[in-house]
């Protein structure tokens, strides 16, 4: 983590370590009731939600989900195709907002301000919440441009060169590209190209990346990789990760989250005590694959 | 229903290890009878056949570990399969124990203290191994509990067993006019007894286990696992 003192709201990317409810980067102003909100929930809590529903026009897409994501930790979100898992996946960085028939209730909450409250400005929000998404995404940019992208649109201060080494050796793909730095991004493999995203994700210093199934276009040598980065980068950063793969989710998260169909979350735990002994009958039958 | 071969692999494993069951309480029998009748044929007949009981070890633990690579199972299924795991270790050692019955028989030369009755130690070990293969076939938790405080019991009867022993090689008079033979034919017995009542304690500690890892598969309860 690098030195800091600057101000979220002036566009900058760096985390200010002396605030932990982190209030003020979602807003303008900072709200009275937040600090008093936020010392509810409890210590390990990055994201919270309570009676969160989502509907696209008149259809319910995800049905009060309470949940509790640890900070710090990989949180897989797993169920079957429709379920409402990459939703709830758009909901913590507003993704959602662009589509317009999309309406969210309830409370979505980030160290505990409520990420759909008047105040909250989308676009800080998302510099505190990366993505990553299926397919790798890279600009029609050099390798080192595409890194460094988003710390010259928020303006980041500090040494760029030594900021997109850092996030390039963070996603373990230094080693591979330091020697091609002006080459095109759109030249690399497709699990580097899905390494250089979670760089460009990482540069700026979120504290939680959203991943939407990362692998899945990817071989299975690029997935393993990516799978170790994402144990990895849970050390610095909460990850949440929405899989179809259920052995990934097995493999790689501390707790698992389970949507099924109606887009309710029917059961929360930990990885090993939803693949050894889910509590819900429903959540058996979809992990063994008697479901349907 | 979705994965309807590997459900049916899944029914195959847990018919199977009833079956290499049957074969091994069989065998626990026929170890008995050949003791109780001095029947050597019969001693014979189980020792001989034990390789049949390993190979059935041997074919489950593969059929175990083709289930877990190459079926990725879990939650209920995979608990089956890991508890069946190890069930089928406690089945090969009854065998194995019951081959060391069917050789002290074949080293027997006389009948046995009939104030220690090994037949209905014998029974009561064989009844506890079906019983804890019913629980494993029906799922049934309170047969495990059941099982675990019946071996309670044995122990205790397997204890009063050596006891009995031991004091009557205790009160045996042993002078110089003893012939030599004589005392090396009462030390085999007394130890050759001693012996039948360890083992038929420890096929009741193996009836045990198999309650404890059908437990486990059940509710995922290590309870009675220690």
């Amino acid at each position: 983590m690098t030195d800091n003192t600057a101000d979220y709201s002036d566009q900058s990317t760096q985390r200010d370590t002396s605030d932990p409810t982190n209030d003020d980067m979602l807003v303008e102003t900072d709200v009275a009731g937040a600090a008093t909100e936020s010392d509810q929930v409890a210590a390990d809590t990055i994201i919270r939600s309570r009676d969160l529903d989502v509907f696209y026009g008149a259809e319910q897409a995800l049905d009060g989900i309470d949940i509790d994501i640890p900070e710090n930790r990989v949180t897989a979100i797993i169920g079957p195709s429709g379920c409402g898992k990459s939703t709830f996946l758009r909901c913590v960085n507003r993704m959602n907002d662009r589509i317009d028939n999309c309406r969210v209730e309830g409370e979505l909450s980030l160290r505990g301000k409520n990420v759909y409250d008047d105040d909250v400005d989308p676009v800080a929000l998302r510099r505190r919440v990366g993505m990553v998404f299926q397919e790798p995404n890279p600009f029609p940019k050099s390798i080192y441009d595409n890194v460094a992208y988003g710390l010259e649109i928020q303006d980041v201060e500090g040494d760029h060169d030594e900021i997109v080494e850092e996030a390039l050796k963070r996603a373990a793909l230094w080693d591979e590209v330091k020697d091609q730095l002006d080459s095109s991004g759109l030249d690399l493999s497709g699990g580097q190209q899905q390494r250089l995203c979670i760089a460009r994700a990482i540069a700026v210093d979120p504290e939680v990346i959203l991943m939407d199934e990362p692998a899945s276009a990817l071989d299975p040598v690029a997935t393993s990789k990516i799978e170790d980065l994402i144990e990895e980068l849970a050390e610095d950063y909460t990850v949440v990760i929405v899989t179809h793969n259920m052995q990934q989710a097995a493999r790689i998260s501390d707790k698992t989250a389970v949507f099924l169909t109606g887009g309710e979350l029917v059961e929360f735990g930990d990885t090993n005590q939803i693949f050894e002994n889910p509590d819900n009958q429903r959540v058996e039958d979809y992990i063994t694959g008697k479901f349907g | 229903m979705a994965r309807d071969s590997y459900q049916e692999k899944l029914e195959t494993l847990q018919s199977d290890v009833l079956y290499m069951s049957e074969v091994v309480v069989d065998r626990l029998r026929l170890a008995l009878e050949s003791m109780e009748q001095k029947d050597d044929d019969t001693a014979w007949e189980v020792i001989d056949n034990d390789s049949e009981v390993n190979e059935l070890y041997l074919d489950l633990e593969e059929d175990c570990i083709d289930l877990l690579a190459l079926q990725q199972p879990v939650a209920g299924d995979l608990r089956l399969i890991a508890s069946s795991f190890k069930i089928i270790t406690d089945l090969e050692r009854i065998a194995d124990l019951a081959v060391n019955l069917a050789e002290y028989t074949l080293d027997a030369d006389r009948d046995m203290y009939p104030e220690v009755d090994i037949q209905a130690i014998g029974t009561t070990t064989i009844q506890m191994v079906e019983d804890s293969m019913d629980a494993y076939a029906a799922e049934d938790i309170d047969a495990c509990y059941d099982i675990a405080d019946r071996d309670d019991d044995l122990d205790d009867r397997c204890r009063r067993a050596s006891e009995t022993v031991m004091r009557d090689l205790i009160e045996t008079e042993i002078d110089e006019r003893s012939a030599e033979s004589d005392v090396e034919a009462l030390m085999q017995d007394v130890s050759r007894l001693l012996l039948t009542i360890r083992d038929l304690e420890r096929v009741g500690d193996h009836a045990v286990n198999i309650a404890a890892r059908t437990l486990y598969m059940v509710e995922k309860d290590d309870e009675l696992i220690y």
